[in-house]
């Protein structure tokens, strides 16, 4: 069956056609062409496709299309700074060597948006436990936990 | 992924109805459970029901005891203002559940309704003698959680039924409450999960609800446990005896998470750590 369904996509509202059984990221990624969301194990583990849904982390590959109808949804291609530039997350995940291959980077942000979100000075047990969703193969995720507070002093500006 | 068509109905009437009414239709919760077993080809559903939109399902109600929606999710329960504060149990379990991503969109009711003998929120809603809420298009009846699980995947859901609720009666003020759980990663299914709940008078141990998961076909009370503990004084004597009857009354398999000889060991050894810590709390 095929339906079409609309929500807020990084912003702006979209209206999709989709078959029933899309997942939220065969949609982003097929339908939507916006491939910066990953799909790495795509049964829940790896966090690789993790994006927002109304504000929360959720990993798209366990998301039902259709219950995105009406929903405001945010992927890695929504998250920029002003004029185009790197986000601040992005920013400080660049500048720490929080990258390696960077599969797991887009899933790695938005669970640290999320996280940002709700808790603007999280500790290092804060943000191992935000981020124990998301798997890195590269990095040994120091360098990760290091560009999450910086991204948190980054976000709360000069004090 | 195998094809099938998405519903999302508005109401449990409509929902039981589409039920009645599709061939290999498969009720949809939060999916982190459905979902992964679709990729995996163990389940091939024609339809899938999605229960995500039915108002008032996901409500959660603190009243001296407890009425939980059973599409409230994992994070729904963790960041409820007196969840907590009453039933802190449920909290340590909810906590210890998959990821944020996970917790974000599974839940309590499709914890329980997946029936795996590791079901995390299983074991303090057992130590809590819960009941769950089960509907029909004309009928409702509550089931306390232990008799609700039947063996792995099975319970004893009807198939026109729809569980709507999870009800907890107001806690014992002085009751202990410990929960262990063991997993390879800390995000992953549990190896072995034990949940305790004393009711102490000093070392006197007046009641004891234990409750393992991992260990046996469902989550189940360890009832052996319980009846040796009940009106004995916790000693070091008592806790090992409590330790070995934990080690012998339990059931486990060996399978691609650990052996059946490890999660015994683990069992026995939650059993003591929680008598002891309950102990030490029980002194303060």
């Amino acid at each position: 069956m095929r339906r079409t369904i609309s929500f807020f996509l990084n912003g702006s509202e979209v209206n999709v056609t989709l078959k029933d059984h899309m997942r939220l990221i065969d949609c982003l990624r097929e339908t939507l062409n916006l491939t910066g969301t990953k799909e790495g194990c795509g049964e829940g583990e790896c966090g690789a496709c993790t994006v927002l849904v109304d504000g929360q982390a959720v990993n798209s590959c366990l998301y039902p299309a259709p219950e995105a109808e009406g929903k405001n949804v945010l992927t890695i291609e929504g998250l920029q700074g002003s004029e185009n530039r790197l986000s601040f997350i992005q920013k400080a995940f660049v500048e720490l060597g929080a990258i390696q291959c960077g599969f797991c980077t887009p899933g790695m942000i938005l669970a640290t948006k999320a996280l940002l979100d709700s808790n603007p000075d999280p500790s290092d047990q804060d943000i191992r436990a935000a981020l124990q969703g998301n798997l890195c193969r590269c990095t040994g995720y120091v360098q990760i936990v290091e560009a999450v507070k910086q991204a948190a002093e980054n976000m709360r500006g000069p004090e | 992924m195998s094809r099938f068509s998405y519903h999302k109905p508005k109401t449990i009437d409509d929902a039981l109805q589409l039920k009645n009414e599709k061939r290999g239709a498969v009720y949809i919760a939060g999916g982190t459970d459905v979902i992964v077993q679709i990729k995996n080809q163990e389940l091939r559903p024609s339809a899938l029901i999605s229960l995500r939109n039915i108002p008032g399902l996901a409500h959660i109600e603190v009243n001296g005891g407890a009425r939980i929606g059973a599409l409230a999710t994992i994070s729904d329960i963790i960041q409820h203002p007196t969840l907590a504060q009453a039933f802190p149990l449920l909290m340590e379990a909810a906590r210890r559940i998959g990821s944020v991503q996970i917790r974000n969109v599974a839940t309590i009711g499709g914890n329980l309704c997946n029936c795996s003998p590791c079901a995390d929120m299983a074991l303090p809603l057992l130590v809590l003698e819960a009941k769950v809420r089960l509907r029909t298009s004309e009928t409702t009846r509550e089931v306390p959680v232990e008799d609700f699980f039947k063996g792995p995947g099975e319970s004893c859901l009807l198939s026109d039924e729809i569980m709507t609720d999870i009800l907890l009666d107001a806690p014992d003020v002085n009751t202990i409450a410990v929960f262990m759980k063991k997993g390879r990663v800390k995000m992953d299914l549990a190896v072995a999960s034990v949940a305790v709940l004393l009711d102490m008078e000093g070392d006197l141990c007046r009641k004891a609800h234990i409750a393992a998961g991992s260990v046996a076909p469902v989550p189940r009370r360890l009832r052996e446990v319980e009846e040796k503990l009940e009106g004995t004084i916790l000693s070091e004597q008592t806790i090992s005896e409590a330790q070995k009857i934990a080690k012998s009354s339990v059931v486990p398999i060996t399978d691609i998470r650990s052996t059946e000889d490890y999660r015994r060991e683990i069992v026995g050894v939650f059993v003591k750590r929680s008598l002891e810590r309950a102990l030490e709390w029980s002194h303060k």
